[in-house]
């Protein structure tokens, strides 16, 4: 089963190899996220996160609680470089949604008795069952790939400039997060690899070394000299052909 | 009071390369910069400047510990340390020692057979040419 939805403004395909899984479960990932999107967003001006920014919410729900703990927790570890509370800005946690609401889509699939299958949200993937190939895009070339790895159950989420711009800022500096060109994160939730890898793009270069030394993250990062810097532990797919 | 002028800028000046460091991309441990001129002897009107000759220059072991590996080098001047320098140090002291080695290579650009694409957040505009929507249009 394949299907392709528009959510939170970008595409998310969703595969289940599984032919014994309904599509009611595939329907329930899509609900979800719509679900997430009305709830989270700031730019919509009802959603919890907008409310609770002009001061309406005096008792956040359990899963902005989460979120929030969540943003706090990396706001602290990258000293201050993740902020979703930047100065002359509204509250966007975009970036720990993502990751966090796309995570629990999969565990629903999970629950459904989905076994093999591969969910990507706008670039940010969950696998389960693999083997699963997984191209990570070059900075510089839209349609050619830097780098090939091999996922059996895990996540893998790269924060990058190419596609949206500047739109990372390192809250230390208040200033776009120039160091890198793509930074990319495996780690066994996507929870966790999607806000690594927002957080360490924010710190630039020194994030590559941060996101390395955290538990079970693997790493693979181009510098802005287009340099590649990567964890020894990094799942590199050994067959990918490489283009001249 | 002119004189003073000078001997301001050149302090500041030299003060320059503090500020313009960064930790650099190196992983574990960095040398440690040789020291334009370990200056303690030469200004200390207390050593004697006879030692010159005498003086030796010893390299400590590499003691690890919880920050990353440090090692010093002392230099004797007869019996009396007259300079300490630092050849191995932590480089990012809260992190370094967590830190695996990485891996530095140059950016390739590759094809290959692929069941999905990992990439920065795409655009509904970025999805129709890119190639996670080529591998969706497959099926």
């Amino acid at each position: 089963m394949r299907r392709v939805e528009q959510v939170m403004g970008f595409p998310v395909s969703l595969r289940i190899d599984d032919a014994s899984v309904p599509e009611s479960a595939a329907d329930a990932v899509f609900a979800w996220l719509h679900q997430v999107d009305a709830r989270f967003s700031p730019f919509k001006p009802d959603s919890e996160v907008s409310r609770l920014d002009r001061g309406e919410l005096s008792d956040p729900s359990e899963d902005l609680t989460e979120i929030l703990d969540l943003c706090e927790h990396y706001r602290t570890a990258t000293g201050g470089a993740f902020d979703v509370r930047l100065p002359g800005r509204g509250l966007d946690p975009c970036a720990v949604v993502k990751g966090w609401s796309v995570q629990r889509a999969a565990e629903l699939l999970r629950a459904a008795g989905a076994k093999r299958f591969c969910l990507n949200a706008g670039g940010d993937v969950v696998t389960a069952g693999g083997p699963w190939r997984v191209g990570v895009r070059h900075p510089e070339h839209a349609d050619q790939l830097c780098t090939v790895l091999h996922l059996t159950d895990g996540a893998v989420a790269t924060s990058a400039r190419y596609e949206r711009g500047d739109h990372i800022i390192d809250g230390r500096t208040g200033r776009p997060a120039t160091g890198l060109l793509s930074l990319t994160v495996v780690a066994p939730t996507l929870t966790e690899a999607d806000s690594v890898a927002t957080a360490a793009f924010a710190m630039g270069t020194e994030g590559v070394h941060w996101a390395a030394g955290l538990e079970g993250c693997e790493v693979f990062a181009v510098d802005a000299g287009r340099q590649v810097l990567r964890t020894p532990g990094f799942p590199t797919a050994r067959t990918g052909a490489t283009v001249a | 009071m002119k004189r003073a002028i000078p001997v301001v800028v050149l302090s500041i000046a030299g003060l320059v390369p503090v500020w313009l460091y960064e930790p650099s991309a190196a992983t574990s441990t960095v040398q440690a910069a040789t020291p334009a001129a370990p200056s303690t002897p030469a200004t200390s009107p207390s050593s004697s400047s006879a030692g010159t000759s005498s003086s030796t220059v010893v390299a400590g072991s590499t003691v690890n510990t919880e920050k990353g590996p440090v090692q010093v080098e002392v230099t004797f001047d007869g019996d009396e340390i007259s300079s300490v320098r630092m050849l191995q140090q932590p480089n990012h002291p809260q992190t370094t020692a967590a830190v695996p080695k990485l891996i530095a290579s140059t950016l390739q650009v590759q094809s290959a057979d692929i069941d999905t694409v990992s990439g920065a957040t795409i655009t509904t505009d970025g999805y129709k040419e890119s190639l996670q929507a080529a591998i969706d249009a497959k099926g």
